[in-house]
């Protein structure tokens, strides 16, 4: 697959834009044919002499249309009437002069007779197409295929493309997989240092994001179809006439484009007054202020966990998604440094410690987490610091409170701990934090050795890096004072999330001009002036910075959709050369990267998706002051009735709010609470218990006067008196169709002063506010009855704990042990022993399965028997035994194999009343199980998808034969088989078939079409469905192999979780083949089957938990 | 007949009683009083009555509109899918498979009644036979119907029956739905059958008491020519017997495969051996129970106390205590199992069957199926009083609805991974659907009982002391009037 993946790019590169752009342009058309109203343009309306517009061209190609807008109906007319209408209509002046304006580039290519057929081709095509939407008949009139297919395209052979993802902490360079010009998925670019092709769930879901069929499709002029030419026309004349840019305000989003950057150095040298505020509601301001206080500079701090014994998160959730800086890179390298190589005693493992309010996925992976009040933070944060600037040392060590959960024996423990591993550590402030708590971190790494070995201090990805609150804050006042001719938004949609208390909705009133780029006519898009729909960047040319400096191309996949444009436009009106394209800039400003002959290395950075040489290298960082220990917070640590603490942070699934429209994201049960379609109050149980609320209690969040209503939801090992609300909901219906009115709109909370942590009160309000949370999480107590079991006291009813978590360790689904443990027991995943929960209750479980021989049931799938028709019997007989083995010490818990199994599976998205009642279609989940007290608990994660088992359950109820057993091992589903008797999943122990309630895949909608993966059928009502463990990858790899006359090499097949997976804890691969990836982690002594007593043989294992707690602190 | 000495009260004065026969001291079968005529007359009056009772037209427009309500859920279910339904994963099985289970487990009676009762020769079945029967064949209909309509896709269901079919796809016969469908089609065949052939002397008769031209030809036809002769009269008795035969081992046979559906399954709380003689007992005993629930009514609407007597009510009261006190060793069994088997998750399926969430459906039917009817069941006086087993029948068929939701649903909705426990509530379709089978069993019914004998008139006149041939000649009693 890889030489086939490597030849296609070649390819691709060799014919980028050009060939994109042509090839794919009925896509765009036929999408705007649908959508755009007609015959309202009150510009040009009605005017068929020298000026057109497009619309006005479409009008008149497009007889049906008129007739739906009201006009006469014409008879007869049919695809050979538009062909007419448009020869005619080519020959007109008006026409000329309407390509010029909207096609620069194709018009000067228009005198061209070859390309001239190509647009009519096009424009054939898809008005063609635009007369028979609504209808599957063929036309009446013969159709015809490629004649001359383009160049590099063989249907039914994707290409893969290199390009990035732009997202505020750093790009994501990913590797898009591209059918017939269509991207259909998003993958981590492999080739690049940083990504190592891994990727996460945020941009897995921009593949949706692009295809969402709410985005913004024209150019909008006070709620009217505009033409970008007419804006650029507009405010390239208001600009020049202020002479020094006086009065034009930009409010950006975050820039981590270089060509941007400069574009705009260049637009602030010809317009000096021209002011530029990049502002996201989620932003680094605390990074940037901290990093400023102390090196007198901007500066981010990269982090190099593989040299990191000991890891100190002060609520930084760097495992959590790409809200964290660097998020693949820290994965990668935790995941690594935190497997356990029993043979290899060279590799030791890590161990982390984690301080934070909200429970996230790398609290639970920590060793050990304190739970703290937002505002505790930064007093555990300083006193940390204060142990290791005195040097700390065991007993006199410890101050204060000396019980096992309290944060002063905690704070020591862990400086000791820092302290005694010298050099191999690190501490990693979160980014929804004080800059105080930056600075603490800033001193702990200077005073453990850790700058230069584990972090080090690098310039910004941002090219324009600034404290963004504050800037806002001054174009507030500057508009409130009348200074602001023409306020300029590119991709910021500040009327939804702008701080409450600038009150920007009153400011914006006194804007005359204001200008929305965005990719949907959002909250400001719909008041703005001008709204000028945002290309997609998988639509557009751009580039940007990765976390680790590298440069990255970012370049189309696709024309644009509905013809949007870019920030590079916008800008580059006010420049020299106005009408030049985002192309142009990104090329121009890359020969200041570039080295070396610049075609060549051009191709080569297209290619690649990276520009070699352009990481940044550490930077000699001046000393941090150590802050001031602040103590005195931490002894109020009782919670008071109604005044809480509440704690902002960007959703992991949604992030600001910015993919409320992505049902992919919507749907993900997010991290830890397994909420999905909703945003809560997150509260703990003991807040919950204090303030007499139950789970789904609607409860009111009263901060400063302004108020939310929220559902209560409980928390395992939240602080306590605290509430986290999740930013990113509540949007209004200029949302779209999916994140309109999901959740509520935390924003409303949040002002300038306080972006993260604020004080607030929390009564109930005796409504109920029903939740949608995928898997149960009950706080229920088990009766009396049945508690003898386990290290509960018999008739405890005192203990808080879940009883799904108590019986996933009980039954034996998961398994761990700490390192002391493994050591004096290795095999303590399937005996008695240290660390060992198997066997440890009197009655259960079984936990292993029956041998071969042993079992009631003969084993129809043994793959090792001997080829007895073959006179030298050889075994196996099967080349392939596809299998899987997951690592559970390496799953972080972060859903990106959710969303890659979306992406890749074409499974659909079902709303939150189905996912209510637990329809969701996920084909993998991740369980997660906590353990112990809730109000402190361990929890683990477990991605569970079909195990494929050998004697599987499904397969023998079943009563038409749908779900059959493949000779390679894998269940599989016959879709059209299926009746829909819905037993296979009654008899699915692990409950991973999903099953096609209602109509759930979308087949009307036309963009939602171009996003399908054309290998994997799209589902409809009444069948079955599950992880196939991506037999269309499995097939292509065997294929390819035929051809080429050998076996599938191992890792040649990669499933779409184990691609995804940043921690690479997925393994797939052939179980006959002894020196095989899968095989030897399912060698291990640690690997076990979930539920093997049932004797279900399943494919996929687990490699049980190894963790390394620190014993002082156990 | 063994002679037994006379029924005395507590105080010895003997109970004069004219339902009790003072021959043998049991209560009559039938009523004294009757002879060939007046039964003919009671029964065929029924049918070939001109004056239909208005209560029967009520009844039959109250049926009618509730069994709308199944019309309109199936609509709605066929255009949007079983989405609509409470069905959901881990609970996939729902109200649908309940129904289906309670409504086959009602019909056994009526094949109970007709075939092992006859093999037995227990002729108090007759008077009650037909009708139970009746019964077996309404309830197979509103069973049929769910598996149907259960399946994600109805249009394809009928790919559960091998027919020959040019891609040489045949149904998966490991699968326990694939016996199902082998399992209710015979029984549903031979009941109607049965049925059909046991109605051909009555329709002899009504064919030659029908004076309307069309209830001549109706009955005409369906009497497939019956004239009474005695060849005539051993070949009907020869069928009856082998369809007897045939259809005994299905009473046992179709609940026992209905049971498999849930028995083959891996699930704690389905994977048990008990279920066949536990599924069958059970449906013995919600099916006499159904049999009160239609005969009370009816003997009191049409006057049939005569023929329908209190000995029949006290008979089919001792079999619900019979098959109760089995069903009730099933529940015991089930728990000791779930202790004795020393497994987990049988452990954990029985305590979360009686404490879990759910917990609220075990004990009712604990109380439903075991505390009210065994313990009163015992009393003589209670059996024989009608009211009170026309209420205590619908508590045992409560009771059993809720011992198939305790199996079906609590089964299901917290088994093996934890993290995939769920929960289950119907909507407002699957009540519809279910009570709209009720309007359709009863519209069904309804009119069995106006337009077919509802008791065999041929049986029925074979009971009476006159067809008797006794030792010492003819009975000073009896009456020689022909009546055809």
């Amino acid at each position: 697959m890889k030489t086939t993946k490597a030849g296609n790019r070649e390819q691709g590169t060799a014919n980028n834009a050009a060939q994109v752009v042509t090839t794919i342009a009925p896509v765009g058309a036929l999408e705007k044919q649908q959508q755009i109203p007609y015959g309202n343009d009150k510009q040009n309306g009605g005017n068929s002499g020298a000026k057109l517009t497009l619309a006005e061209v479409r009008a008149k190609l497009s007889p049906q249309r008129a007739e739906l807008a009201g006009g006469p109906k014409l008879e007869g007319q049919s695809g050979k009437r538009f062909w007419k209408d448009l020869d005619e209509l080519a020959e007109t002046p008006g026409f000329h002069e309407m390509l010029g304006r909207e096609f620069p580039r194709q018009a000067s290519e228009w005198v061209d007779a070859v390309s001239r057929r190509g647009f009519l081709k096009v424009m054939g095509a898809s008005l063609a197409l635009a007369g028979l939407a609504g209808c599957t008949k063929q036309p009446d009139e013969p159709i015809f295929p490629y004649v001359k297919a383009p160049e590099d395209l063989i249907l039914g052979k994707p290409m893969y493309f290199a390009s990035a993802f732009p997202f505020p902490t750093g790009a994501i360079p990913v590797l898009v997989k591209s059918d017939a010009f269509r991207p259909i998925k998003v993958d981590g670019n492999p080739d690049h240092p940083m990504a190592k092709g891994k990727s996460d769930a945020m941009t897995q879901a921009t593949l949706l994001d692009l295809y969402d069929p709410d985005r913004s499709k024209e150019v909008l002029y006070r709620g009217q179809r505009g033409e970008f030419a007419d804006f650029q026309e507009a405010f390239t004349k208001a600009v020049k006439a202020s002479k020094d840019g006086t009065g034009v305000y930009f409010l950006s989003e975050t820039i981590t484009s270089p060509t941007l950057a400069a574009q705009w150095k260049q637009v602030q040298t010809k317009f000096p007054q021209a002011k530029l505020v990049q502002w996201d509601p989620v932003n680094r301001d605390a990074a940037m202020a901290a990093s400023k206080a102390a090196f007198g500079s901007y500066m981010d701090a990269q982090y190099k966990l593989e040299n990191a014994d000991v890891i100190l998160s002060l609520d930084a959730d760097f495992l959590g998604g790409i809200a964290q800086p660097g998020f693949l890179p820290l994965a990668a390298a935790y995941a690594e440094r935190h497997r356990y190589y029993a043979n290899d005693p060279s590799k030791t493992m890590n161990r982390m410690y984690v301080v934070e309010t909200m429970p996230t996925v790398t609290g639970f992976k920590a060793e050990h987490r304190l739970a703290v009040k937002p505002s505790e933070l930064q007093s555990v944060a300083s006193l940390i610091a204060d142990h290791i600037a005195k040097g700390a040392r065991r007993p006199d060590a410890i101050t204060g409170d000396n019980s096992p959960d309290s944060p002063f024996r905690f704070a020591t423990e862990v400086a000791i701990d820092l302290q005694n591993a010298k050099g191999r550590v690190v501490v990693i402030p979160g980014e929804q934090t004080s800059p105080a708590v930056h600075a603490a971190a800033y001193a702990i790494n200077a005073a453990i050795g850790a700058v230069g070995k584990t972090v080090i201090y690098t310039e910004t990805v941002n090219p324009l890096p600034s404290e963004q609150v504050a800037d806002l804050k001054a174009l507030v006042a500057d508009m409130n004072a009348g200074k602001v001719e023409w306020l300029v938004m590119l991709g910021a949609n500040p009327m939804y999330a702008a701080p409450v208390d600038l009150e920007f909705a009153a400011a914006f009133e006194k804007v005359a001009n204001t200008v929305h780029l965005g990719s949907h006519v959002d909250e400001t898009g719909a008041v703005s002036v001008w709204h000028i729909n945002k290309a997609h960047y998988l639509e557009s040319w751009s580039d940007a910075r990765a976390y680790d400096g590298t440069i990255s191309i970012i370049q189309p996949m696709i024309a644009p959709m509905y013809g949007g444009h870019s920030a590079h436009e916008v800008l580059q009106s006010l420049l020299d050369a106005p009408q030049a394209s985002a192309y142009d800039a990104v090329q121009a400003n890359a020969k200041t990267y570039l080295k070396g002959d610049f075609a060549t290395a051009w191709r080569k950075a297209l290619h690649d998706g990276w520009v070699e040489g352009t990481a940044f290298t550490a930077k000699a960082g001046g000393a941090a002051a150590a802050p001031k220990p602040a103590t005195a917070v931490l002894d109020d640590r009782q919670p008071v009735p109604g005044g809480v603490e509440v704690r902002f942070l960007p959703d992991p699934s949604l992030y600001d709010g910015r993919y409320a429209n992505v049902g992919w994201l919507q749907e993900l049960p997010k991290q830890v609470t397994n909420l999905s379609w909703d945003n809560a109050a997150l509260m703990s149980f003991g807040t919950m218990d204090s303030m007499q609320l139950a789970q789904n209690d609607a409860v009111e969040i009263t901060v400063n006067g302004r108020k939310v209503i929220a559902g209560a939801l409980m928390v395992p090992g939240h602080a306590d008196g605290a509430v986290t609300l999740h930013l990113g909901f509540g949007r209004r219906a200029e949302a779209g169709r999916v994140g309109a009115g999901v959740g509520f709109n935390a924003y409303l909370l949040r002002t300038s002063d306080a972006p993260y942590i604020t004080a607030g009160t929390m009564t109930r309000t005796g409504d109920i506010y029903d939740l949608c949370v995928t898997k149960v999480n009950f706080t229920e107590h088990r009766g009396a009855f049945a508690q003898q079991d386990l290290n509960k006291k018999e008739y405890d009813t005192d203990g808080l704990y879940s009883l799904p978590g108590h019986e996933a360790m009980e039954r034996g689904i998961i398994r761990y042990a700490t390192l002391d443990e493994v050591k004096a027991n290795p095999n303590f995943a399937h005996e008695g022993g240290p660390g060992a929960l198997v066997n440890k209750v009197g009655y259960g479980p079984e936990g292993e399965a029956p041998g071969h021989g042993e079992s009631f049931f003969p084993d129809a799938w043994r793959y090792d028997h001997e080829d007895v028709s073959s006179s030298t019997p050889q075994k196996p007989v099967l080349q392939n035994k596809w299998g899987m083995a997951i690592d559970l010490n390496s799953c972080i818990g972060c859903n990106a194999c959710i969303v890659s199994c979306y992406a890749e599976n074409n499974i659909p998205v079902v709303g939150r009343e189905q996912v209510k009642i637990g329809r969701n279609m996920q084909w993998i989940r991740i369980d997660t199980y906590f353990e112990g007290d809730l109000h402190a608990p361990r929890a683990h994660f477990q991605p569970m998808a079909c195990q494929h088992c050998e004697n599987a359950g499904c397969e023998q109820v079943c009563p038409v034969g749908a779900t059959v057993h493949t000779p390679e091992g894998l269940n599989t589903m016959v879709y059209n088989r299926c009746v829909g008797t819905r037993y296979c999943s009654n008899n699915c122990v692990y409950k991973v078939r999903k099953f096609n309630f209602l109509l759930y895949s979308d087949f009307d909608t036309e963009s939602l079409k171009f996003m399908r993966n054309p290998d994997v059928t799209v589902r409809s009502r009444g069948v079955m469905e599950k992880c196939s463990y991506c037999v269309q990858r499995i097939e292509a790899a065997k294929i390819e192999a035929d051809k080429e006359n050998r076996a599938v090499r191992d890792g040649e097949i990669v499933t779409a979780c184990q691609q995804a997976c940043p921690a690479s804890a997925i393994t797939f691969g052939n179980l006959n083949d002894p020196n095989s990836a899968v095989s030897k982690h399912k060698a291990t002594e640690r690997d076990y089957q979930a539920l093997a007593d049932l004797n279900y043989r399943p494919r996929t294992s687990y490699t049980a938990g190894v963790i390394n707690p620190n014993p002082e602190l156990a | 007949m063994a002679t037994k000495s006379p029924l005395l009260d507590p105080k010895g004065v003997p109970v004069v009683d004219p339902m009790i026969d003072p021959r043998t001291g049991e209560y009559a079968v039938i009523a004294p009083g009757h002879n060939f005529k007046s039964v003919t007359q009671k029964i065929a009056g029924i049918v070939l009555t001109s004056n239909t009772p208005w209560g029967w037209f009520g009844g039959l427009a109250v049926a009618g509109g509730v069994a709308t309500f199944l019309i309109i859920a199936l609509t709605w279910l066929f255009l949007k899918g079983v989405g609509i339904w409470g069905v959901t994963i881990p609970g996939a099985w729902g109200f649908a498979i309940i129904n289906f289970v309670w409504w086959i487990g009602i019909g056994h009676a009526g094949t109970l009644i007709s075939a092992i009762l006859l093999l037995f020769k227990q002729t108090w079945r007759n008077s009650i036979n037909r009708f139970a029967e009746a019964m077996t064949i309404f309830a197979v209909c509103c069973a049929g119907l769910f598996p149907l309509i259960h399946v994600g896709r109805p249009w394809v269901s009928y790919w559960l029956f091998p027919y020959p079919n040019t891609m040489n796809v045949w149904p998966q016969f490991r699968s326990p739905l694939a016996w199902d469908v082998f399992a209710v089609s015979t029984y549903a065949t031979i009941s109607v059958v049965f049925w059909y052939v046991g109605m051909v002397p009555d329709f002899g008769t009504l064919r030659d008491r029908a004076t309307m031209p069309l209830a001549k030809y109706f009955y005409g036809m369906l009497s497939m020519g019956w004239r009474g002769s005695t060849r005539h009269w051993m070949r009907y008795e020869t069928a009856s017997l082998l369809l007897a035969g045939i259809s005994t081992p299905l009473v046992l046979s179709v609940h026992t495969v209905i049971s498999f559906d849930f028995a083959v399954a891996a699930m704690a709380g389905w994977h048990t051996t008990i279920f066949p003689p536990y599924f069958v007992a059970g449906a013995i005993y919600s099916g006499f129970a159904m049999v009160i629930t239609l005969a009370v009514p009816i003997r009191k609407f049409y006057h049939l106390e005569d023929l329908v007597t209190l000995r029949h009510l006290d008979n089919m009261a001792k079999v619900m205590l019979g098959t109760g006190l089995i069903v009730g060793y099933g529940y015991g069994m089930e728990v000791f199992m779930s202790w004795y088997a020393a497994s987990h998750w049988e452990f954990f399926m029985m305590w979360n069957r009686m404490f879990g969430p759910m917990g609220w459906a075990y004990w009712l039917l604990i109380l439903t199926n075991l505390a009210i009817p065994l313990t009163t069941l015992w009393s003589r006086k209670l059996r024989v009083n009608a009211l009170f087993l026309f209420l205590l029948s619908f508590v045992i068929n409560t009771g059993m609805w809720f011992e198939r939701f305790v199996i079906v649903v609590t089964s299901l909705y917290r088994d093996y991974l934890p993290s995939s426990w769920g929960t289950y509530r119907a909507t407002k379709w699957d009540y519809m659907t279910f009570v709209g089978t009720w309007g359709l069993f009863t519209f069904l019914f309804l009119l069995f009982v106006r337009f077919l004998p509802m008791i065999p008139i041929s049986e029925i006149r074979g009971m009476l002391p006159q067809s008797k041939i006794r030792k010492g000649g003819a009975d000073a009693e009896t009456v020689v009037e022909e009546t055809l």
